[in-house]
């Protein structure tokens, strides 16, 4: 194994998670931090996300702190006006190795396949097979015998397995993974992935492949081969090849790779390997950047210090201001050496190191008048760290009016400060429990505070999940409890709205006909309104290839079959006057290009979000993409948008601000979220906070012999597992209740609508407050009618969707048909009896002719043409409506 | 459209939002004559069709609208309770360090440190575990729990450390190894049952003062620990530790280990095993029996106790009426049997006492709630796991008394079981048990922290805020634990619901101002200028 050194003299402690691991480090000079797209989601750009006040001290900070503040030339204690330290974050680079080593395993019969990595992380080998006969780059997950002990299935493609120091004093996180070559695997296919920051790494944009036969087609990610080693989230910017170095005992394998054409053996002569490359991860390092204002007794003049530990070169961009404004100005000389003008707008003052340490600082001496100090820090021509995205500003004058810090040298007082704001925040959080404080003036200001930390909460909860539960091996149960439906909605989240949101699909396949649906739905909005929706789902806005929308080409191009983007404002403007929330029916997954690439090939985009190929996902051929690969399914009509790209997220986030502001839109429909993974969709809502969202989640149910399951978790699940992975903050339609409802009527199966556990057996009855209950959309129905509801049976449909859990969606076509009334008692028998996303269903009859069921003890429904009445108990029940094959009750 | 309350979200306002609902039948009541006109739930306010004028224009009001609450503030002195006496811990990770020493999900468990402290979160609790620390006899790697112990101060938050010199099976965190490989040849250092199988999981209690470990007795060597444990955590002790549990038994418990073979899922807990077979047991009972002119009784334990899994009537010594339990025999062997349970925790709280005696920080043992067959006259839960206590003996004397000995303060778990969601069959009553042993302990005046069982038990959190702020309010309370569970939107709203709701208990609505005179005034008051309409 290659011993691993230290490459440069950087000391930095922060550095070092454990100090047992030998890295290689870089010098930081490629660290970027204003322009930190590259990084994955989790990471976010963090410029310094830092309020001096309120900070809870990181861990790495302490230790520098201290001697920070202690090496300050402090003559007179008493002088210093002003003291504060701002912790700033960096980016920097660590590089390490990593290696594949194919060889026998020690009883000479069996493979072993050895994948290493020296880089301290959680690293993760993410990992299929594909079988001989295989065709296309799809994985299957590897037979059992092969999986290393902890590996963890990923759906029914992949496996995960961490890798493991084999020993304490190991450079080398490995995982081995023995297989039989006489298996029917014909190739190994992995990824590398870090938990800890999530950052995946692959080869040339593709998954690593290890050919256990020789005529695998090469797709160029063929491992053995030299060839550059890519990256795909990103996070690695630049990889150099190292020498392959082969293991003495393989020395005459040395230069046949394992995918050598010119092997002669017939189906496998598997020769052994070892490639190592260096691979580089991007970590988050925290420096300090400390300043002291003091006056000098003799000249009566400002000194301002300001020190650091960054390390290497840092220009100080400073200037002072004279107001609250803080308009830049330079003062007047003298400056400190090294200081130059740029562009008569600010000073640059090289930091000079000091004597001790690893630091360098400036002192700055300024006339009195001048209000405050301004300045940001310039690592190298692209690197700037600023302050939450704003100058750091010193404040000169009336800095005694907020005494507190001054003359406090040591970092304890300072943490109590800190502590002491915590508190603070923590009373006011008990304030707002406490909710209706006596005193009449509650502030909204701090309201809003108080908001903002509810939020923090939430922010850190998600975050904290989402690691921990990357780490269990076990599905959690889905259910939710009792106890916890009957919990009340506690305040509008996007995956819910208020919890008792009805919504109503305002078009279908052919409203673009006429030219001027807005027009028309305009004149109806006061009529769907007072039948009780309280959300309207419109069609997609944009221009699009398609007339219906669905192919979107210019996001910023409002103008579309449908109608001009004036027309649409108004529309939603007088949706929101008869008290409607609106959704725009917004398609993420792909987009279609305006312009053809060198290869003819169209995947290049026009308009104002003019991206390139970079934009396109790599794996589907017939777009040449040069993003990543997809997070999901790929939708084949148009180029699939690689949402991986932290430019791309940044161009579609603007774009839903700008959806919500300039149309007034109030959330979104999201079409084929199958497409990308639902983290993003998180992002998005999180960036765009909509009032309600509902994901369109729509692939196949499981059939046996044509005959569809009775048991369908598994596609409910799929469901479920994508409205997690928006962290909740989205609901998903409810296509397993469709599908159900289909066979229970069609073939009067009613005993399908109960699931082993007596819970409906859709999405409604696992995660009830996030299924947007349907029965009929422009797809399935209308005039394209892929998957149309059993005709006839529709009322059936909404007698059970209106009275239940989940949050139902009424079809327009429904609406403004003969049902039309039906639909309207429906809806005020559920508005009537506050029947909420999260409402209890107790099953009662779930037979082959009669489905019944009493929801939270208010209203008892049954579909079907077999007998059901509501038992004569301590309730009374009275009919509230009947129709063909449908009964509703509620209490009296 | 709905009118519905828009609510910051806490449970105590519950009762407040039904007042609301109430308000507002007097606001709009006159224009209606139907007498129904809401259907009242706890979160919802529905207006009857007839008032649709009102729900076409959306509307909406918030709670803002309510302004009644001087009075009944003012009303309820003796039920609120101000957090700041009640102090709430939340565990970490199992296995937050584990083997090699590295902290796991640090980046989590920072994240989480920084959300309980802003909910307002007391402090933490962290599992330190002897077969991570201890990995060669004597020598003690603490750099994990002190990177752990780094992060909670830097939170802000406190730190109850609890020592664990037992084994996890799940997450798996075993003994240390050369406590493992002793046992390999010498299996007699752990508990064995009548069938002879030996819990591996901890060492029996018989070989406390036995030089078992390579020369050492086992109090000798947890005694090492501890005081490693202190000198190398002294910057923390008092400031950031508060709080310090002794490992005791299995799970941490002063218990034998007679539950251990779990039950099938779906069936009722068993009665337990005696645990006095090992080899060193056996050999107390022996002397125990001569001392007391029975020898022929210390030959083995009862011959007629069930087994596991099994209900106390399948064998005659549980027997309510005529069981052996109540003979001579029955007495003899019990007596024994729970005393060196107590003699045991005797040993060592009155070690870690007397170690950590000149820091500030209080000194918990965890006694566990063996609550399944509580409603017979026999306990034979709790007799197999050495509390001597039954319908006409109060076993928990003679262990608050050990306690308030040592100056030592109980935690007890389960303070989220409630009698109604136990299996009928199980005859059991965690309630009553809990109140039992609550009682003694007040009697020895040692002081009692509380401690769920599991997260997510049906009406936990309802149990827990009962039990902690009940007639005999418990002040330190640690929910258990922190991971993706506790995060999760299933379960971390409804925790931080239950955090606020603490600091202002829910009122019963008997004293909510109930007479309409009363109410009606309140809605004059509350009208005009505080309730907000809003329209949506």
């Amino acid at each position: 194994m290659a011993a691993v050194t230290i490459d440069s003299l950087l000391q930095n402690p922060t550095l070092v998670f454990r100090p047992k691991a030998k890295v290689l480090l870089k010098p930081p000079r490629s660290l970027d931090c204003s322009r930190n797209r590259k990084l994955p989601l989790s990471r976010g750009s963090c410029l310094c996300s830092f309020n001096p006040r309120r900070t809870i001290h990181v861990v790495r900070a302490s230790s520098s702190e201290t001697a920070l503040i202690g090496n300050f030339d402090i003559s007179s204690s008493d002088d210093i006006l002003y003291k504060d330290i701002f912790p700033v974050k960096r980016i920097e680079k660590v590089e390490g190795k990593f290696f594949i080593r194919l060889d026998r395993s020690k009883d000479q019969h069996d493979w072993q396949l050895t994948v290493g990595c020296s880089l301290p992380g959680k690293w993760i080998l993410h990992w299929g097979v594909s079988y001989l006969g295989d065709s296309g780059s799809e994985w299957d997950q590897p037979p059992k015998g092969m999986r290393p002990p902890g590996s963890i299935p990923i759906k029914d493609y992949a496996i995960e397995t961490p890798l493991k120091k084999l020993s304490e004093g190991d450079i080398f996180h490995e995982v081995k993974i023995d297989f039989n070559p006489i298996s029917e695997i014909a190739a190994i296919h992995f990824v590398l992935k870090d938990e800890e920051t999530g950052a995946w790494y692959q080869h040339r944009g593709m998954d690593f492949k290890v050919p256990l036969v020789d005529y695998l087609e090469d797709d160029g990610n063929i491992v053995g081969a030299k060839r550059g080693f890519g990256v795909w989230s990103g996070a690695l910017q630049q990889f150099s090849n190292v020498l392959l170095k082969s293991e003495a005992s393989h020395a005459d394998s040395q230069n046949n790779s394992i995918e050598s054409k010119d092997s002669k053996n017939k189906n496998r002569c598997l020769e052994g390997f070892y490639e190592e490359q260096s691979i580089v991860k991007e970590v988050s390092v925290g420096n300090l950047v400390s300043v002291a204002v003091r006056k000098s007794p003799e000249t009566g003049k400002v000194i301002v210090c300001l020190e650091t530990d960054i390390p290497g070169d840092v220009v100080v961009h400073w200037g002072v201001c004279r107001d609250d404004a803080k308009i830049w100005e330079i003062p007047a000389a003298p400056y400190p050496p090294e200081t130059t003008v740029f562009k008569n707008k600010a000073l640059r003052t090289l930091l000079q190191p000091k004597a001790t340490g690893n630091r360098s600082g400036a002192l700055f001496t300024l006339d009195e008048e001048h209000f405050g100090f301004l300045f940001v820090l310039k690592l190298d021509e692209n690197t700037w760290l600023k302050f939450k995205e704003n100058d750091f500003y010193v404040p000169l004058l009336g800095t005694s009016s907020v005494p507190g810090q001054y003359g406090q040298s040591d970092s304890t007082s300072e943490e109590i400060s800190s502590k002491s704001y915590t508190d603070g925040i923590i009373n006011e959080i008990r304030n707002l429990v406490s909710g209706l404080s006596s005193e009449k003036s509650q502030k909204t200001k701090k309201k809003e505070v108080q908001e903002s930390i509810l939020q923090e909460i939430e922010q850190l909860a998600a975050e904290a999940y989402s690691i921990f539960r990357s780490s269990i091996t076990t599905v959690p149960d889905e259910v939710v409890s009792e106890t916890e439906t009957t919990k009340p909605a506690v305040k509008i989240s996007s995956g819910t709205g208020t919890g008792f949101e009805i919504l109503c699909q305002g078009f279908n396949w052919e409203s673009h006909k006429s030219g001027r649906w807005y027009m028309e739905l305009k004149e109806k909005a006061s009529e769907i309104s007072s039948l009780g929706f309280t959300v309207i789902w419109l069609p997609p806005p944009t221009e699009s290839v398609s007339p219906e929308g669905y192919m979107p080409k210019d996001l910023y191009n409002l103008n579309s079959r449908y109608g001009t983007i004036d027309e649409l404002k108004e529309l939603v403007k007088s949706l929101h006057e008869v008290g409607m929330k609106v959704l725009g029916d917004v398609v993420l997954n792909h987009r279609c290009a305006h312009f053809k690439n060198q290869n003819g090939v169209w995947n290049i985009f026009g308009g104002r979000l003019n991206w390139d190929d970079r934009a396109v996902v790599a794996d589907d051929p017939h777009f040449q993409g040069r993003g990543n690969k997809s997070s999901g399914d790929n939708f084949h009509a148009a180029p699939n948008i690689d949402h991986s790209q932290e430019f791309v997220r940044k161009d579609l986030k603007e774009w839903l601000g700008w959806l919500r502001e300039e149309i007034g839109y109030d959330g979104w429909r999201l079409d084929f979220v199958r497409g990308f993974w639902g983290g993003y969709v998180k992002d998005y809502l999180e960036a765009s906070g909509p009032y309600f969202a509902v994901g369109e989640y729509w692939d196949s149910l499981s059939y046996t012999y044509g005959e569809m399951d009775h048991n369908q978790d598994s596609h409910r699940q799929r469901i479920v597992d994508w409205i997690n992975a928006t962290n909740g903050t989205a609901g998903a339609f409810d296509v397993t209740t469709k599908g159900i409802l289909h066979s229970a009527l069609e073939r009067c199966e009613y005993w399908r609508l109960s699931d082993q556990k007596g819970k409906p057996p859709g999405v409604v009855g696992w995660w009830p407050s996030r299924a947007v209950t349907f029965i009929e959309n422009h797809d399935t129905g209308s005039t394209q009618g892929h998957w149309r509801f059993p005709g006839g049976k529709e009322m059936q449909g909404y007698a059970y969707i209106l009275t239940h859990p989940g949050t139902p969606a009424v079809f327009y076509d429904h609406i403004f048909s003969h049902h039309r009334s039906e639909i309207a008692s429906l809806i005020s028998v559920r508005n009537r009896n506050g029947i909420h996303c999260r409402s209890l269903v107790k099953i009662v009859k779930a037979e082959r002719d009669v489905y019944a069921a009493i929801i939270d003890e208010k209203v008892a429904m049954k579909i079907g043409p077999g007998y059901y009445e509501p038992p004569s108990g301590s309730q009374r029940w009275s009919l509230a409506l009947e129709g063909r094959d449908y009964k509703v009750w509620e209490t009296s | 459209m709905e009118v519905s309350v828009i609510r910051s979200s806490s449970q105590a306002k519950i009762s407040k939002t039904e007042l609301g609902c109430r308000d507002l039948r007097f606001c709009f009541g006159k224009s209606n004559d139907k007498n129904k006109i809401f259907s009242r739930k706890p979160n919802s306010v529905c207006f009857d069709s007839q008032i649709s004028r009102f729900r076409k224009a959306g509307l909406r009001f918030t709670l803002k609208a309510v302004h009644s609450d001087p009075i009944l503030e003012s009303k309820s002195p003796a039920t609120s309770k101000s957090l700041d006496r009640l102090r709430l811990f939340v565990g970490l990770p199992l296995d937050a360090v584990s083997d090699g020493n590295s902290v796991n999900h640090a980046r989590a468990i920072g994240a989480g440190l920084k959300a309980l402290k802003l909910l307002g979160v007391e402090g933490v609790e962290l599992p330190v575990w002897w077969g991570v620390v201890e990995n060669e006899m004597g020598k003690y790697d603490w750099s994990g729990y002190l990177a752990v112990a780094e992060m909670v101060q830097k939170a802000g938050l406190k730190l109850h450390v609890s020592l664990c010199f037992h084994a996890s099976s799940q997450p798996r965190i075993p003994l240390p190894k050369w406590v493992t490989k002793i046992g390999e040849s010498q299996s007699s250092i752990f508990f064995a049952d009548r069938s002879g199988q030996h819990y591996q999981q901890c060492l029996s209690l018989a070989v406390d003062d036995l030089a078992v470990l390579d020369g050492k007795t086992p109090v000798q060597v947890y005694q090492g620990f501890c005081e490693s444990f202190k000198s190398t955590f002294s910057p923390f002790m008092g400031s950031t530790i508060t709080g310090i549990s002794m490992g005791l038994g299995p799970d941490g418990e002063l218990r034998y280990p007679s539950h251990h073979k779990p039950a099938k899922s779906g069936t009722i807990t068993g009665v337990g095993e005696f645990q006095c077979y090992d080899t060193n047991m056996l050999n107390l009972l022996k002397q125990y029996a001569e001392a007391n002119g029975n020898p022929l009784w210390g030959l083995g334990g009862p011959h007629d106790a069930p087994t596991y899994d099994q209900a106390p009537n399948s064998n005659s010594f549980f027997k309510d009426h005529g069981g052996s339990w109540e003979s001579p025999y029955g007495d003899f062997f019990l007596s024994w049997y729970s005393s060196e349970l107590v003699s045991h925790g005797n040993r060592l709280l009155s070690l870690v006492s007397s170690i950590f005696g000149d820091t500030e920080v209080n000194v918990y043992g965890k006694v566990p709630l063996m609550h399944s067959w509580y409603k017979t006259r026999a306990h034979p839960s709790e007799l197999t796991a050495g509390f001597y206590n039954t319908a006409s003996r109060n076993g928990y004397e003679a262990v608050a008394e050990m306690f308030a000995r040592n100056s030592c303060k109980i935690i007890l778990p389960g303070m989220d079981l409630s009698d109604e969601h136990q299996p009928h069959d199980a005859l059991s009553s965690p309630e009553s048990l809990l109140a039992q042993i609550r009682t003694t302990c007040n009697k020895h005046r040692v002081e009692v922290a509380g401690q769920n069982l599991a997260s997510g038990a049906p009406g936990g959190l309802e149990q827990i805020k009962k039990n902690m702020l009940g007639e005999n309010p418990i002040d330190l309370f640690t929910y258990q634990r922190m991971g993706a569970h506790f995060f999760s939107p299933e379960h971390f709203p409804s925790f931080t619901e239950f955090v606020r709701s603490l600091s202002q208990p829910e009122l019963h609505p008997d004293d909510l101002p109930s007479d309409e005179a009363e109410a009606t005034e309140s809605v004059q008051t509350s009208s005009d200028p505080n309730i907000h309409l809003q329209t949506a």
